[in-house]
């Protein structure tokens, strides 16, 4: 086990850690660029240069492992002239746009400018190197080759995480530019990630472009609720609005997003986001379009079936138990299988519903039918009228053709809402309020809303309250956790 | 501890302290004004505003209503940086940015609303402004309004009656009059 | 002509011309009230070297702001009428008129003018002459402190409460100055009636100074002016109501209800400068006028036409009254607010020792010079 020594701090490390993780590991910063603790080491930024006793030249921190005796300097005077040169060179021909560049506010180049250089350009504006700007590269990145610095982040992700080697860089020395491979096109479900890891602002996403500056946006943690992997993302919003979603590196489930799954907080600010009741085709008011689906349920009566869903929180699925539990039926189904698993290898799953897990918690204790059994229950005209999520309903949509089952259903989307729905009633979506998810390792995700609902949309728990006091079953909830008590009781 | 700091005023004299006399003597004087004003209005000194002008003191010259400055197309100098947004201690700068199709300034403007009744002329937005683009020269000094929609200054509004100017400063300018050069 | 107009004629004409004379000086005094809402902006700009209203424009005529009067008017009687959801709605509603009532009564004793004679029939310029009207008139203004308090107390709203008893307390207080300081004047002229008391004053003492009251009675002249406008709750003595800072007794009143208070305070002040001028300045006496014209103390005489002399009588009061009511907005725009023991300590420890002083100095002098 090598001793290391860094700014007069000595430290025992494991062998092949680097010097910058050892210096990360005793609390030291290392300005860097190129590396990323994900990636393979490439060491040509040469912002990380350290000053190591013995050695003749400095040492690019990334690349040199820790030794044992080693006695390294991270703020000697060679040192702190190493980075200024470094930014100099790499300010030669940085376009300077910052007024109209999305990083600006996050960008490397900004913040070790202010923390290391200071100094002003030698060169003129004249002389700097000219390159083409705003490429459009594949669905959801823009890339300004001016600003690149090469650290080559981009090419070493998608030829190491993604593995499809899109990108590299073209030609030699002063003339190097970041370009696709010919007859390529960037179109992985991983492109959003090039943007994050990009130091500067040569790759931009398309989706936030020009949406806000950074330095408005607030950041609150929330989960992916794309598929059973259940990433911990983080969503960027200022004044209820969300304007992206980014990944919150763990070391159990994720350190990156998908494109699919960052696109997932578009549904809550979209222009066909439900904020009233849908009888049929009609929109109508939500206390009506309860009573309406209440009437309907108390003529069905015990041929009423409740279907649970994957999509929705543990909460409020215990609530859809507890309402089938007050009607006195026995058609209710919380019971999904799904074959789990990493499908592409990276983070996207086979099972495309985030909480099939949590909707097994409910029927551990609750039991009910599988979802065949329900199903086939549907199908042979047993329960006559269905009360289910709008994307579980589609797992029964067969069933429901073949005997034209009444179907109630509820959605925050009116695209969600599945052809020959009765009734539609809207929900807050898991970004306007709290709920619990279980991913398919079992970690649970708690999520506390980020923005507010649209007015009078409530969240799902409080619809089901509703439309069971409509119907004549008093669930009594107050807030989501009130459904977790009624389910503990039983 | 209260610091306490004597103050040894001369004791009133017998006239004084019937106060009567004195109260003879300070209407002495405000009647002297109101008979001098009376007679001869020209000591007045109240500036009958928008009718009547005076050149403004010091500083106050140099923050007048702001206007948005041009490049040499008539296009608005300003890239949405939203940098004076950001400096604005009143908050009364909305912007809303939108991207050129073809143009290799990219970022422009769509919406740039700035709220009279809430600026407190400070210059902020002026100091922070990266491309030059937002002055406060035009001498007019913003004022009251009927209405709550006449003190809200859009683009339009911004960009109109000015002189027009083209200039390098800014880089994303530097870039867009670059590419204006081209163009000819 | 019908029997019953014959037989009634002296009273169908004592009615007639009582209500003309009602008609003719309420309408000028209500008019000089407005004016006076409008000089005492005016007054206030020219002291501070401002210009005042001037906005005003009817047509884009705008005189300077002659009508800011009727702009004020117009505003209050659009402005929300607002009552308290808590408050008494019935003596809220009462006490503007309890303000504003006692005061128009008071006009009806003051004498504008000596008599005219038209078509040979003799007018007094007087609407009522009452012989006990000085005692009316302090009766009357007593009844104002109930449309301070009222108000204040109606509202329900406890600093107008607090507001009201400030009042009621600096009222009751000056009633009993005011009412002392006018007792010398009772004792020299021996009569309550205003005209009569008008009439002494156009004698002369020492052949050449004209009696007026303030001549007789200069000490109290003083006292009841500062006592007048204290009663009337102007400023230095303004902290019933305080506009620039404390709140008032009429905090929660709107619209033309808070109208109803502005107007008697103007009106209390056109009362205040008419008594001063009726008491102690000779009411609508000029000197050495006399029903026939000048007569100078040198003996030399001038005959002037009835109606020229009531004319000038006439005119005489205006000017004085005119005079005592800007002095009244000067003063106002001169002196900061007393404090309130201050206020209390002036009345009680001032006013009150110096008119009994007065009184005693006055009972002396009648006893050893004998009646005037």
């Amino acid at each position: 086990m090598p001793k290391i020594t860094i700014d007069g701090k000595t430290l025992e490390v494991a062998k092949g850690t680097s010097v910058l993780e050892a210096a990360q590991l005793l609390g030291v910063y290392i300005p860097r660029y190129c590396y990323h603790p994900k990636l393979s080491v490439s060491g040509n930024c040469r912002m990380c240069l350290v000053e190591v006793e013995k050695a003749p030249k400095l040492l690019t921190a990334c690349s040199t492992e820790a030794a044992d005796g080693m006695v390294v300097r991270t703020d000697s005077d060679k040192v702190k002239t190493a980075r200024r040169d470094v930014l100099e060179f790499l300010l030669i021909n940085h376009p300077l746009d910052c007024p109209i560049c999305d990083q600006a506010g996050e960008c490397g180049l900004q913040d070790y400018y202010m923390d290391y250089s200071r100094a002003k350009s030698r060169f003129a504006a004249e002389d700097k190197v000219r390159r083409q700007k705003r490429r459009v590269l594949g669905p959801h990145l823009v890339l300004d080759n001016e600003r690149c610095i090469l650290c080559t982040r981009c090419v070493r992700f998608c030829s190491e995480v993604t593995k499809t080697s899109e990108l590299d860089v073209m030609e030699r020395a002063d003339h190097s530019y970041i370009d696709l491979k010919e007859g390529r096109s960037l179109d992985n479900n991983y492109t959003l990630n090039i943007a994050d890891i990009c130091p500067v602002g040569a790759w931009t996403s398309r989706d936030f472009r020009f949406k806000s500056r950074v330095w408005f946006l607030k950041k609150a943690p929330v989960a992916c609720l794309g598929c059973a992997t259940g990433c911990l993302a983080e969503a960027h919003h200022n004044e209820n609005v969300i304007y992206r979603l980014l990944p919150r590196p763990n070391a159990e489930t994720n350190t990156w997003l998908c494109d699919r799954g960052r696109m997932t907080y578009k549904a809550v600010q979209a222009g066909d986001r439900l904020a009233k009741g849908v009888i049929k085709n009609g929109l109508i008011d939500l206390e009506p379009a309860l009573r309406e689906a209440a009437t309907r349920i108390d003529e069905a009566k015990a041929a009423v079936g409740v279907l649970g869903s994957p999509w929705l929180s543990v909460e409020d699925n215990a609530a859809l138990a507890l309402l089938a539990a007050g009607m006195k039926t026995a058609n209710f189904c919380f019971d999904f299988k799904f074959e789990t698993g990493i499908a592409d290898g990276i983070l996207v799953n086979k099972d495309p519903s985030p909480n099939a897990a949590g909707a097994a918690r409910v029927k551990a204790v609750r039991g009910g039918l599988e979802l065949q059994a329900f199903a086939a229950k549907v199908a042979s005209g047993e329960i006559k009228t269905v009360l289910a999520e709008a994307r579980a309903a589609g797992l029964i949509k067969d069933a429901l053709k073949t005997s034209g089952a009444r179907l109630i259903t509820f959605a925050t989307n009116k695209g969600d809402i599945p052809a020959g729905a009765y009734a539609t009633l809207p929900y807050a979506s898991y970004f306007e309020t709290a709920g619990t998810f279980v991913n398919y390792q079992g970690f649970e995700r708690r999520l506390e809303p980020v923005v507010a609902a649209p007015e009078g949309v409530k969240p799902f728990w409080a619809v089901v309250n509703k439309l069971g006091a409509y119907s004549g079953v008093l669930l009594r909830l107050d807030s989501a956790d009130d459904a977790m008590r009624g389910l503990e009781k039983k | 501890m209260i610091s306490v700091k004597k103050v040894n005023n001369r004791p009133l004299n017998f006239l004084e302290r019937i106060y009567l006399p004195e109260i003879v003597r300070g209407i002495a004087v405000t009647a002297r004004h109101f008979f001098t004003n009376l007679l001869r209005p020209g000591n007045i000194l109240t500036v009958r505003y928008p009718e009547q002008t005076i050149p403004l003191p010091g500083a106050a010259n140099q923050r007048t209503r702001h206007r948005l400055k041009l490049r040499a197309d008539g296009s608005p100098k300003c890239v949405a940086c939203f940098m004076c947004q950001t400096a604005c201690p009143a908050y009364c700068i909305h912007i809303e940015a939108a991207e050129y199709a073809e143009n290799s300034v990219e970022k422009y403007p769509a919406v740039f609303d700035i709220d009279l009744s809430r600026c407190v002329v400070c210059g902020m937005c002026v100091e922070a402004c990266p491309e030059d683009a937002i002055a406060m020269d035009t001498k007019e000094i913003p004022g009251g309004a009927l209405t709550r929609r006449d003190m809200l200054l859009t683009k339009e509004d911004l960009l109109r009656n000015l002189p027009g100017e083209p200039s390098l400063l800014g880089a994303s300018n530097r870039l867009a009059n670059e590419y204006l050069e081209g163009k000819k | 002509m019908t029997p019953f107009l014959y037989a009634h004629q002296d009273l169908l004409l004592f009615a007639g011309v009582g209500l003309a004379k009602v008609i003719v000086f309420m309408g000028g005094v209500m008019t000089f009230a407005a004016l006076l809402t409008l000089a005492e902006r005016k007054v206030s700009a020219l002291m501070q070297d401002r210009v005042g209203p001037n906005r005003a424009s009817v047509f884009g005529f705008a005189f300077n702001g002659l009508f800011h009067p009727i702009a004020d008017a117009l505003k209050m009687i659009f402005k929300e009428d607002f009552v308290p959801a808590k408050a008494e709605k019935f003596l809220f509603t009462l006490a503007p008129f309890f303000a504003i009532a006692p005061v128009i009564a008071l006009f009806a004793f003051i004498p504008f003018g000596d008599y005219v004679t038209v078509l040979g029939y003799r007018v007094d310029l007087q609407i009522a002459d009452l012989p006990s009207a000085l005692f009316f008139i302090l009766a009357l203004s007593g009844l104002a402190i109930y449309g301070t308090f009222l108000a204040g107390w109606s509202a329900k709203n406890n600093f107008a409460l607090l507001g009201a008893m400030r009042g009621a307390a600096q009222m009751i207080s000056y009633e009993v100055a005011l009412g002392l300081t006018l007792v010398g004047l009772l004792m020299i002229y021996g009569t309550a009636g205003l005209q009569e008391m008008v009439r002494a004053q156009g004698a002369l003492l020492l052949g050449f100074i004209p009696a007026w009251g303030v001549v007789l009675q200069p000490f109290a002249c003083v006292l009841f002016l500062i006592a007048a406008i204290a009663e009337n709750k102007r400023t230095p003595f303004d902290l019933v109501e305080g506009e620039s800072e404390i709140i008032g007794y009429f905090m929660e009143y709107s619209s033309m209800r808070f109208a109803g208070f502005m107007f008697a305070e103007f009106l209390e002040m056109i009362v205040i400068a008419m008594l001063l001028t009726t008491l102690f300045f000779g009411g609508w006496q000029v000197p050495y006028l006399y029903e026939a014209g000048f007569t100078l103390p040198g003996g030399r005489a001038i005959p002037l036409d009835h109606y020229i002399v009531s004319a000038l009588q006439v005119g005489s009061f205006t000017v004085k009254v005119v005079f005592f009511s800007w002095f009244m907005l000067i003063v106002r725009w001169t002196l900061p607010r007393f404090r309130f023991d201050q206020l209390m300590a002036l009345c009680w420890k001032g006013l009150l020792p110096l008119a009994l002083l007065n009184i005693l100095a006055t009972g002396a002098a009648l006893l050893f010079l004998g009646k005037l």
